[in-house]
């Protein structure tokens, strides 16, 4: 179990988090999802005891990460598949690794076959893909058999067969039984993942929700209605218990009812219908929605190229 | 058996094990080690051989202060630079690939991975600054002999600036070790270092007299030179005051780079 209490932290005067607080639970996929700059990463090395939180605090199995000696037993964690040594052959690496925790070479072995690289075990880092890399640092996260397990952006650079096993590894893991919190930028990436949802956006806490949840909630599709009546025809659907809310240029935007229902209405009514469109959110428009304040860095257009457009 | 390991504190012995893997696990330590033996050997070979050459003609002040033991030491330079700069990417490396946030979310305990290094970065560099340090003081005395200007062993100070000669490229390494943790930049470090070791003694020693002397004395190849040598240069401190300066540079270094490694995120 991993818990977040009123954490914060400032570099200098730009603030990465701020004011978070959430637990993360044992047994599920739990997502960690935000815009890139959200504060992620940096909750997650403060997390690892390697960033001192400006204020409040962070423990895993109720105690502070320093405190857990060894760590790795408890805790396995990739943050960046960048951060290994390239002229360190994959076992040379995970050995160093282990041998700190006084684990021993033939776990290394296993979590190499776990991940798919027995057979680059003596080769050089430098000659790894990114894939590779990914892999290579999962193995590392895998190698004390940990209850609780970090992964930052596991995902990048992997191709379509990796992505499918990642998902599978991570499922497996949490039906184990241990804590998994993975973070990603890619509202549908977790969509297929995660079990929990942890949504942040400039290091503030947005939603804390079971996946089921988020969906049902984001993905409602509506219907959009334009008619010359539009007060009398508003007035018909609200009665038959629909919900409904006028948008811009006269238009309705109906929930509750589908375009069929609202269309037979209308016709029972005699009121002219001059649009009629089933309109669905996809989970990743309902998160930039969700996170749209919050993006740090927009692709605006510059407001004199705007009007002149 | 996972809650038994729990329990038990991260050993220093399993901290060691790991710095060592990663010690010997990179090419750089050995082909450092190998550059910093041939150029020590190399050149210590070809400037006794210079001294033994001209010695016929060399004034008579200078065939006075001519020392046989340190001379084959004056080519030293470029071993102490290849042992810092290995010290330096003991954990420079670390830092600018990322590795280090794997190494202290293995052992939170930030001083323990610093000494770890210290002690194996340590013993490695003394064993092989030792061997290269005999290695160069035979080669060079073999040279000598052309002239019978060679000493043996036995002679006075011999073996005391021999030794000398191979801690003072140890201390190299520790002296680079605690500037990369200080400035985690490779080439920040070792221009640092450069700077230190081989800047700063020019410098000082184009200060009118006795400030070049006196200045000097306290510099770490000022010191260093004179716990090799004979016979302190005039002005300068004997072996021993010299062998605890340059002591210290290592100890400052190191005590900087443990104050350093827990205040900073990594």
């Amino acid at each position: 179990m991993i818990e977040v209490n009123q954490l914060a932290k400032r570099y200098g005067h730009v603030v990465a988090v701020d004011g978070l607080s959430f637990t993360v639970h044992p047994g599920q996929v739990t997502g960690f999802l935000g815009p890139n700059g959200a504060g992620k990463s940096t909750t997650m090395r403060v997390i690892l005891g390697l960033d001192a939180p400006s204020s409040g605090r962070a423990t895993v199995n109720g105690r502070p990460y320093e405190r857990l000696s060894p760590p790795l037993p408890e805790v396995g964690a990739l943050l960046d598949a960048g951060a290994v040594h390239g002229g360190r052959t994959a076992q040379a690496h995970l050995l160093a690794i282990a041998a700190s925790n006084g684990i021993g070479r033939r776990r290394v072995a296993e979590v190499l076959d776990t991940v798919g690289l027995a057979d680059a075990a003596g080769k050089r880092v430098r000659g790894f893909s990114l894939g590779m890399k990914q892999r290579l640092g999962i193995a590392a996260a895998l190698l004390g058999d940990p209850g609780v397990l970090m992964f930052d952006e596991p995902v990048n650079g992997l191709d379509p067969e990796g992505i499918h096993w990642i998902r599978g590894l991570l499922k497996s893991l949490a039906a184990e039984g241990r804590t998994v919190f993975v973070s990603s930028h890619l509202m549908s990436e977790m969509a297929l993942t995660a079990d929990h949802l942890i949504v942040i956006g400039r290091g503030r806490l947005i939603a804390d929700v079971p996946i089921a949840e988020f969906v049902r909630q984001s993905s409602r599709t509506d219907v959009i209605v334009r008619s010359p009546a539009g007060g009398q025809l508003a007035g018909v659907l609200a009665r038959q218990g629909a919900a409904v809310t006028a948008e811009t240029d006269g238009r309705l935007a109906v929930t509750g009812l589908d375009a069929a229902a609202i269309g037979d209405l209308a016709a029972a009514h005699h009121i002219t219908v001059h649009e009629l469109t089933p309109r669905h959110a996809s989970l990743e428009e309902a998160f930039m929605e969700l996170t749209r304040d919050s993006v740090e860095y927009h692709a605006d257009v510059p407001e004199s190229t705007r009007k002149a457009a | 058996m996972t809650t038994v390991t729990a329990t038990m504190p991260a050993r220093a012995r399993d901290v060691l094990a790991s710095e060592w893997i990663k010690l010997r696990s990179v090419r750089s330590t050995y082909l450092v080690l190998l550059l910093a033996a041939a150029a020590a050997v190399i050149v210590g070979y070809l400037v006794s051989h210079a001294d033994a050459t001209r010695w016929p003609t060399m004034p008579p002040a200078q065939k006075a202060a001519f020392d046989p033991v340190s001379d084959p030491f004056s080519g030293l330079g470029l071993a102490q630079l290849a042992f810092g700069a290995l010290g330096v990417l003991a954990i420079s490396s670390e830092y600018t690939t990322g590795l280090i946030r794997t190494t202290f979310a293995a052992v939170p305990r930030r001083r323990a991975v610093l000494a770890a290094k210290a002690a194996v970065a340590g013993i490695i560099t003394l064993l092989a600054g030792e061997l290269i340090a005999f290695a160069t003081f035979f080669t060079g005395q073999g040279a000598l002999s052309a002239r019978h200007l060679d000493v043996t062993l036995a002679h006075p100070g011999a073996l005391r600036g021999v030794l000398a000669a191979g801690f003072y490229l140890a201390v190299m390494a520790w002296v680079g070790l605690g500037l990369g943790t200080v400035i985690r930049h490779t080439a920040g470090a070792i221009t640092t270092m450069t700077a230190v070791v081989f800047l700063l003694p020019t410098i000082i020693h184009a200060l009118p007299s006795p400030w070049d002397t006196r200045i000097g004395r306290f510099t770490l190849d000022g010191a260093a030179q004179q716990m090799i040598a004979h016979h302190p240069d005039s002005g300068y401190f004997g072996a021993g005051p010299s062998f605890l300066i340059v002591a210290a540079y290592a100890a400052a270094a190191l005590a900087a780079a443990a104050f350093m490694i827990t205040r900073r995120d990594a």
